[in-house]
């Protein structure tokens, strides 16, 4: 799932001083599970807004809504019978969510309240970690389902480096090596005989190297 | 200060202290009135900071939160939970501003056990050492659409 943050409130009210009526608008699905924009986050900053607002004596409207999912028009759309009340929309969707909504509703102006961060893993209650790098040529087989673009401090494609010291990252210690990660699960796979091959380096051209990427299959398609 | 000023209490507190139930619950409502508006939950463990920051928002000068001892959840952890709600509240009024201290949390001790009604009348003199709420100075329109 996306990952993301909210940004600090301040930031947020610079963003939005000049509208008088915000909609502020959650979405339900990965910024849900990473609890920065769903309907519960989304209640708690629209009302830490109104009241901030109510503290500077500013007479703005601030009401609060969540959908399922900012990044499918099909869900945007329900919008459409509200959004003009409103002069500006602040988006707790990801970076894809607030430009679905604003290519939707060309009109009004879309701020994002979120830092959008990376592809993750929920690995326990309230922790995210990264774990693909979305580069568009996944490599996971031949290193036992462990990402090293992702999960090595250092990118290697052939590693360990030297620096890894009882199975923890030199760079950060509270960090497991993902390369003693890879050599562990490979030999449990008995497989340990893909990393007899030299890989040469990533070719990130199918990551970013010919624009915005776009996936487009005729058979989903009307 | 404390004239004429009466703070308004919100109480959210876990049905499992001592004299919690529905009927002391009546008593206390009955004893103070608008000043303090009482929250009774099955484990404190349920409270969201947003229960916290609506009633900020809406009507309190301050917010509490009256917890079970600690280790003595029946839910297991969920006072350990409402601890950590509670500094996220914190914090987030923090940020726009707002003291902390309209914000807190009371954990049982579980040798002697504070009543409610003992508890409400300390947090309702704590809420009298805060100057007037800043949030509740001025009216606004505040609305919730329902999600599709």
């Amino acid at each position: 799932m996306i990952t993301a943050e909210q940004k600090p409130i301040q930031e947020i009210r610079d963003m939005i001083s000049p509208y008088k009526k915000i909609l502020v608008l959650g979405c339900n699905s990965c910024v849900a599970e990473c609890a920065a924009g769903g309907e519960k986050e989304t209640a708690m900053l629209a009302s830490a807004l109104r009241m901030a607002a109510k503290m500077n004596e500013e007479d703005v409207l601030i009401e609060e809504k969540a959908i399922e999912r900012q990044c499918v028009k099909d869900f945007v759309i329900l919008l459409d019978d509200i959004i003009d009340q409103y002069d500006a929309v602040l988006s707790l969707g990801c970076g894809a969510g607030v430009q679905a909504v604003g290519d939707m509703f060309y009109e009004v102006p879309v701020i994002p309240a979120l830092n959008t961060e990376f592809l993750g893993e929920t690995k326990e209650q309230g922790l995210w970690l990264e774990n693909c790098l979305g580069c568009g040529d996944c490599m996971l087989y031949y290193f036992g389902g462990i990402c090293p673009l992702a999960r090595c401090s250092k990118q290697l494609l052939n590693g360990p480096c030297g620096g890894s010291m009882e199975g923890r990252c030199e760079v950060d210690p509270d960090m497991p090596c993902a390369w003693q990660m890879i050599i562990d699960r490979l030999s449990r796979f008995g497989a340990l005989e893909r990393l007899e091959q030299v890989y040469p380096p990533k070719d990130w051209s199918k990551k970013q190297g010919v624009g915005p990427r776009r996936i487009q299959r005729e058979d989903q398609q009307r | 200060m404390t004239g004429e000023y009466r703070p308004t209490v919100a109480l959210f507190y876990c049905q499992n202290i001592p004299q919690s139930s529905e009927d002391h619950r009546r008593v206390l409502e009955k004893k103070y009135g608008q000043s303090m508006r009482l929250f009774p939950i099955p484990c404190s463990g349920r409270l969201e900071p947003i229960h916290l920051l609506r009633a900020l928002e809406e009507f309190a000068e301050a917010a509490y939160v009256v917890t079970c001892p600690e280790g003595a959840c029946r839910y297991l952890e969920g006072n350990r939970r409402a601890m950590k709600r509670v500094q996220r509240t914190q914090d987030i009024i923090s940020s726009i501003g707002l003291e902390k201290e309209r914000v807190g949390i009371i954990i049982e001790s579980s040798e002697a056990p504070e009543p409610l009604g003992q508890l409400a009348e300390r947090l309702l003199e704590r809420a009298l050492k805060l100057a007037p709420s800043p949030v509740l100075k001025g009216a606004m329109t505040t609305k919730e659409h329902p999600s599709p």
